[in-house]
């Protein structure tokens, strides 16, 4: 990956200030005239997407996510750092950036409701100076792609939620950029739609050199479609790396044990080389989840040590499963404790 | 420029598309304020309370007039007076068109902001000013459109006459509405960032409508200081002149050797509107300019 990246946030940080009149102070409870409350949108965030891209930026609600998205299309100015869009920077060249980049922010209400899907497409192509039979061209064929077929003449206000999420699409994609950016762009889809719309985010990167981000609380949809993932919380990148290598840091530690009867987890108690141990009594049946360290003597040390505790405590062992890691637990694990336990934390890896 | 264009045929033909899909609507409203408008204005006749107001009636100098001026008093008429009475009429429709254009600036802007249908703009290359610009001039333009109409009808109803200068009547209109816009850029640029001041706008124009409707050339013999501010206003010289040119006729001068363009009674009224004009038209899209940015700075284009 030499070529220039298509977009490239160079530590940037943005903080808002909220402004509280009478604000009720929770600490000492004594109500002040004036306070001011500040959130760390983004905290000296970097990373690149490289053309062909498709690239995923996960998070907690409030994490910064969207601060991110509406950074890179102009929309909010960061305070420290730099955005620059295919070499250019934002904030002086704002015009240039914005012929290049498609943006679908989250709700519904972008599109203007008492007009047709069709006529939405052709005032947001105009205001992009789309024009003419290619306008017309585009439009019927990114309706059809998304399924809209049927509702081409019908008013936005009397589509559902998941139809007009789906013109929202539309309307990004109408001028075809080369910079999409997503923010949360599958809530409210049918699976047909959003299997349709995984599908063309791909085809559009791997086959048309363009590149993608899409942030979302759906992690299979992650998983499935991002070459490479930033997790964001409180404003801190806290990891950024390709998928396959984010799940192969947090893989091949958990391990099921399952068991005749409920576990004690308190006769499971400091082991060496165990991070975690939890009494689980689900559907499965009672089963002990152990998460071990991925250094290979300590983990070894740790296996034969529960199986010598479940014997002396009289359990019968059922099975021993290694558990596939999945992008849910890496991001649950990354977001409640702000520690990347495993392996150095780099910023970024190439 | 040429994204000027390109911005407003889009919204031509979005306006276009919606008044026609919603003709019923548009009826419905302008026949609406036409029956609270006569129902205003013979409220207000009738009481009589408002002899300060209509100047002499000076002898129209010859312009194109749509009917004949019945002689005042003549009996079956729904008012006494109806150059009064349409004199309160135009000052009403004033009034409504700033009204509207600064509430297109404030609560409009408000609610686009919260629809999100603002970011949607600000994402379009030509930027957030010309897009704005070209969505009030349609809007405007449509404003002008139905009131006229409006204020034809009631006219018409009440006996009373309007007259039409060619050459006076679009150039104060004009004038009118630039003013109005300039202002209403200012007011904008505020609201983008200080969304409470919207609520406070509402004042602003309520105060822009009283003025329009009241607005006449004694109200300017006053106080320095009164003067002074209601010339600083962007409706006060365009009502005063408006209603000189629409009501008595007066407009442009004719025959002998051409000294002012206008031939007002008051025709510094046309020159502090031109003044008006340059002066809020400038301020007001630098301060749009200015709050924009202050406005992405703060993260307040969305809805937050
Ligand atoms: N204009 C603003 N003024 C003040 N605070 C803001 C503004 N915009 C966002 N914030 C705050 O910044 C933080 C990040 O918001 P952001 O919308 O980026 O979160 P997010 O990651 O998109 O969350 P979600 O998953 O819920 O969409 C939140 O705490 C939010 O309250
Ligand atoms: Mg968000």
């Amino acid at each position: 990956m030499s070529a220039q990246p298509l977009v490239e946030l160079d530590h940037v940080a943005k903080t808002f200030y909220t402004r509280h009149f009478l604000h009720l102070d929770e600490e000492t409870r004594r109500r002040r005239l004036y306070a001011r409350r500040t959130v760390h949108a983004a905290r000296d965030i970097s990373f690149t997407i490289q053309p062909g891209e498709v690239f995923g930026l996960l998070g907690p609600n409030g994490a910064g996510k969207t601060t991110a998205v509406k950074m890179i299309s102009g929309l909010v100015r960061p305070d420290g750092g730099a955005v620059y869009v295919d070499g250019l920077d934002v904030e002086r060249r704002r015009r240039q950036v914005l012929r290049q980049i498609g943006v679908v922010l989250e709700g519904t209400r972008t599109s203007i409701w008492p007009l047709t899907p069709l006529e939405n497409l052709a005032y947001y192509g105009n205001l992009k100076d789309v024009r003419g039979a290619e306008l017309k061209d585009r439009s019927h064929r990114l309706l059809d792609f998304i399924g809209l077929r049927d509702k081409k003449n019908v008013q936005v206000r009397r589509l559902s939620r998941g139809e007009k999420q789906k013109l929202a699409i539309c309307i990004a994609l109408i001028a075809d950029p080369r910079i999409i950016l997503l923010d949360e762009p599958t809530t409210g889809l049918d699976v047909q739609s959003s299997r349709a719309i995984k599908d063309r985010i791909l085809e559009m990167t791997r086959e048309l050199g363009k590149c993608v981000l899409v942030t979302t609380h759906d992690m299979a949809v992650a998983q499935e479609l991002c070459d490479r993932i930033g997790i964001i919380n409180k404003g801190e990148l806290v990891t950024c790396r390709p998928t396959a290598e984010l799940l192969d840091l947090f893989s091949e530690q958990i391990f099921a044990f399952k068991l005749d009867r409920a576990p004690a987890a308190a006769e499971f108690q400091d082991m060496p080389g165990v991070i975690a141990v939890e009494a689980e009594n689900g559907e499965e049946g009672p089963a002990l989840a152990l998460t071990v360290v991925r250094e290979a003597a300590g983990r070894s040390e740790a296996l034969y040590e529960v199986i010598a505790r479940l014997r002396r405590g009289g359990y019968q062992l059922r099975s021993i499963n290694q558990r596939q890691q999945t992008l849910e637990n890496v991001f649950l694990q990354l977001t409640t404790d702000l520690r990347e336990s495993p392996a150095p934390s780099g910023r970024e890896t190439k | 420029m040429r994204g000027f264009f390109l911005v407003l045929k889009a919204e031509i033909v979005r306006s276009w598309i919606i008044t026609r899909r919603y003709w019923f609507r548009t009826l419905t409203g302008i026949i609406v304020g036409y029956g609270m408008l006569m129902a205003l204005i013979i409220g207000f006749m009738s009481r009589g309370g408002m002899d300060a107001v209509a100047p002499a009636d000076a002898p129209p100098t010859t312009v194109v007039t749509e009917q004949a001026a019945p002689p005042p008093g003549v009996p079956g008429g729904l008012v006494s007076d109806p150059t009064k009475a349409t004199r309160y009429v135009l000052g009403f429709i004033i009034g409504l068109f700033a009204f509207g254009i600064v509430g297109l600036f404030t609560q409009g802007l408000q609610g686009m902001a919260q629809m999100g249908v603002l970011e949607q703009l600000c994402l379009s290359p030509h930027g957030l000013v010309t897009n704005f610009l070209a969505r009030s001039v349609v809007g405007g333009v449509n404003t002008i459109f139905s009131s006229g109409i409006m204020l034809w009808l009631i006219t018409w109803t009440l006996r009373g006459t309007l007259y039409w200068d060619w050459v006076a009547a679009p150039v104060l209109l004009a004038l009118t509405f630039i003013n109005l816009l300039g202002f209403g850029f200012m007011v904008g640029g505020l609201v983008l960032v200080f969304k409470q001041t919207g609520q406070l706008a509402i004042i602003v124009r309520l105060v822009l409508f009283g003025l329009a409707l009241f607005a006449e050339e004694g109200l300017l013999h006053g106080h320095w200081l009164m003067t002074a501010f209601l010339h600083m206003l962007p409706v006060t010289d365009a009502a005063i002149c408006l209603k000189y040119v629409f009501i008595q006729g007066q407009g442009v001068a004719t025959g002998g050797p051409v000294t002012s363009v206008f031939a007002f009674e008051a025709p510094y009224c046309f020159y502090f509107l031109i003044l008006n004009c340059v002066v809020w038209t400038g301020l007001g899209i630098v301060c749009f300019k200015v709050m924009e940015n202050h406005s992405r700075h703060k993260g307040t284009l969305g809805a937050y």
